[in-house]
């Protein structure tokens, strides 16, 4: 881009190696000015992960920061070579070779490093039922706590089953919106647009109060309702925008072979849309995966607990100086989300309502 | 005895539009009656409706010292956080990932997705004990590392906090759709702009903002909206204080109607809410591709 940039017209002649050396050295140090700027713009958020990782697998009792600053030390410097090996070797083997031998280094470096520092003591919660009991021991509150399983059944059944709800209603809705006319289908359409926009979250209040009346409150299916109705108008727009896309004439010839408008529907075009359903169904899961607000209003038995009311209350009541294993608790809690997002970008990326993402 | 077209054609529609319609009515529309029912009533912490008043509204207009603070602490949360990061940074990122070659620009993207991909309470946790006062405190031992004094950023600049905390989460929604945008800017323009003479800063300015500045306001906008109805990190990272020094609407409407058990109140003061959001709602409408949306369906057998 540079380089036309250069090539503006001069009067004397022109050393055109000189001139596309100059822009190819301008070009680098751009590039590794920007390079500078991201690396340092994500320190922010980088560090503090890094550190509840480090500090889940190797503190004891309190926040150690040593084993971050150790890997810091060695992740940084290794960041900077290899960026120097990208930048300034051309691409072949010899390079190649030299990133391998810049990762072995580095492997070896944190292993030797941080390797004594490593234990899985923090995880206890996972195979010790009564961890808060244990942990209270000394102060002596007496406060029942489930078992972590507990609040992560809970959490795994009220994703899954929100995620039902929403694939099911919104498949069914976003086909009969793609394909059938009916009076007053632009208003419905327009209706759940401005739903999409429209911010929930200012309802809290009255579905508290609905949700008490019809004696619903401090159940999980109170929250799976609500959860799943506020994904809806999101998740109909992107199932539509997926049946659009089926040409409808494989349906046609379905139905000239015989079929019944839903056996076409259920065996001919479901099957075209399943990309559809998968996203909105990991969209969905992992809405309800991490919601908080919500459970924290609506559920207040402790048996009902979720992972975010589990850690939230483990941290604020019962473990405020073990950092270490809330810590670990927080990766237990954070992995699955991180994992499913970062696996399923493809599919993510592919709901679209009207040319913009929502 | 086979259905005829007409009633087939009904219980298609109940099959196929009703759950979802039923769902819609119960936790959108129900939810909004209520609120406005329950506005105008003296419910109090036992849940009980005794009577209908207005006072709720006296109090909302001339009653309640502490509300024009809380309002002032929403508009400089709101217009802080949206000026600075979600369009400001999420600009400057899809700006900066898209000029580095593809692999490296989605690795940081990646990274500022990750406090939108981790739960809020994770994520809240966090930061938390990154600004914690004590030794602890990952800010302070860093401070203390360059042989700094230690600072309590909660207690002293609790407003930077909240809005450091949401402005790192709210980049990355400006950062996806602007890079979708700029990646969309047919090449041939940024070749134009080239060969008369611009710099990078220049086409930035004169080719790149043109183009999606329809996307720069869709954000602003929704963004606007989604700052301003939600609670949810300030709520776990600050709890609204020192004092009232953070409490934002949203979180002050949520205080009074389930810590202070004032739900009539609570009503009056979403109301407000839900009115900016529905005027809000309609106007993002203009964003959507409405023509595309509404075109009639190709089939229709029955």
């Amino acid at each position: 881009m540079s380089a036309l940039a250069a090539a503006a017209p001069a009067a004397a002649p022109i050393d055109w190696a000189r001139v596309a050396a100059r822009s190819r050295t301008r070009r680098r140090a751009t590039t590794l000015l920007l390079y500078g700027f991201l690396v340092l713009g994500s320190l922010p958020i980088l560090v503090p992960y890094l550190w509840l990782f480090t500090v889940a697998f190797s503190g004891r009792m309190g926040a150690s920061t040593l084993v971050l600053w150790r890997t810091l030390a060695v992740l940084l410097p290794a960041l900077v070579i290899w960026s120097v090996i990208r930048l300034g070797l051309p691409p072949g083997r010899p390079t190649r070779l030299a990133e391998l031998a810049l990762l072995a280094v580095t492997l070896t470096l944190l292993l030797a490093l941080t390797g004594p520092h490593l234990h899985l003591d923090n995880w206890r919660f996972l195979w010790n039922p009564n961890i808060a009991d244990a942990l209270k021991g000394a102060s002596g509150v007496g406060l029942k706590f489930p078992s972590v399983w507990t609040a992560f059944g809970n959490s795994l059944l009220l994703a899954s089953v929100q995620m039902t709800v929403v694939i099911v209603v919104s498949t069914l809705a976003g086909y009969y919106l793609s394909r059938f006319d009916f009076p007053g289908r632009a208003s419905y359409l327009r209706g759940l647009l401005v739903l999409h926009a429209f911010p929930a979250m200012t309802l809290i209040i009255p579905i508290f109060l609905l949700m008490h009346w019809v004696g619903l409150l401090d159940t999980l299916t109170s929250v799976i309702l609500v959860i799943a109705a506020l994904e809806l108008p999101f998740a109909i727009f992107v199932m539509k925008g997926f049946f659009d896309a089926v040409p409808w004439e494989i349906e046609m010839s379905a139905m000239t072979d015989g079929a019944s408008r839903r056996q076409a529907f259920l065996h001919i075009v479901l099957p075209q849309v399943r990309v559809g359903m998968l996203a909105i169904g990991i969209f969905a899961f992992l809405r309800g995966w991490e919601e908080y607000v919500f459970v924290r209003t609506l559920l207040l038995e402790k048996a009902n607990w979720t992972m975010s009311l589990y850690l939230f209350w483990m941290q604020e009541d019962v473990m405020g100086t073990d950092y270490a294993m809330v810590s670990a608790m927080g990766v237990f809690y954070v992995l699955p989300s991180v994992v499913l997002y970062t696996a399923t970008q493809r599919y993510l990326t592919q709901m679209t309502i009207g040319g913009v993402k929502g | 005895m086979t259905p005829g077209p007409l009633a087939r054609r009904r219980l298609d529609r109940l099959l196929f539009l009703g759950p979802a319609t039923l769902l819609l009515a119960l936790f959108f529309l129900a939810p909004v009656l209520v609120n406005i029912a329950i506005a105008f009533t003296d419910m109090g912490r036992n849940l009980q409706v005794s009577g209908l008043t207005t006072e709720n509204f006296a109090r909302m207009l001339a009653g309640d010292r502490r509300l024009l603070g809380v309002m002032g602490t929403t508009l400089v949360y709101v217009l802080c956080t949206l000026a600075i990061f979600n369009v400001g940074y999420g600009l400057v990122l899809a700006l900066v990932t898209t000029a580095l070659p593809e692999r490296s620009g989605a690795f940081f993207r990646a990274v500022w997705l990750l406090p939108r991909m981790s739960p809020s309470v994770v994520y809240a946790l966090l930061w938390t004990w990154v600004v914690a006062p004590t030794d602890y405190g990952l800010l302070n031992q860093a401070l203390a590392g360059a042989g700094l004094p230690a600072v309590d950023l909660k207690s002293d600049a609790p407003m930077l906090v909240i809005v450091l905390a949401n402005g790192f989460i709210g980049a990355s929604f400006g950062m996806i759709i602007f890079t979708s945008a700029i990646r969309s800017i047919p090449e041939h323009l940024f070749h134009a702009a080239r060969v008369d003479g611009a710099g990078g800063l220049a086409i930035i300015w004169h080719v790149t903002l043109p183009q999606i500045r329809w996307q720069l306001s869709f954000v602003s906008l929704y963004q606007a909206l989604s700052l301003l109805v939600s609670f949810e990190y300030i709520w776990l990272i600050t709890d609204g204080g020192p004092f009232y020094d953070t409490t934002v609407f949203a979180l002050y409407v949520y205080k009074r109607a389930f810590e202070n058990g004032q739900y009539a109140y609570g009503a009056a003061l979403a109301l407000g809410l839900v009115i900016v959001g529905i005027a809000t709602a309609l106007l993002l409408w203009r964003f959507f591709d409405m023509k595309a949306l509404l075109q009639r369906p190709r089939i229709e057998v029955s």
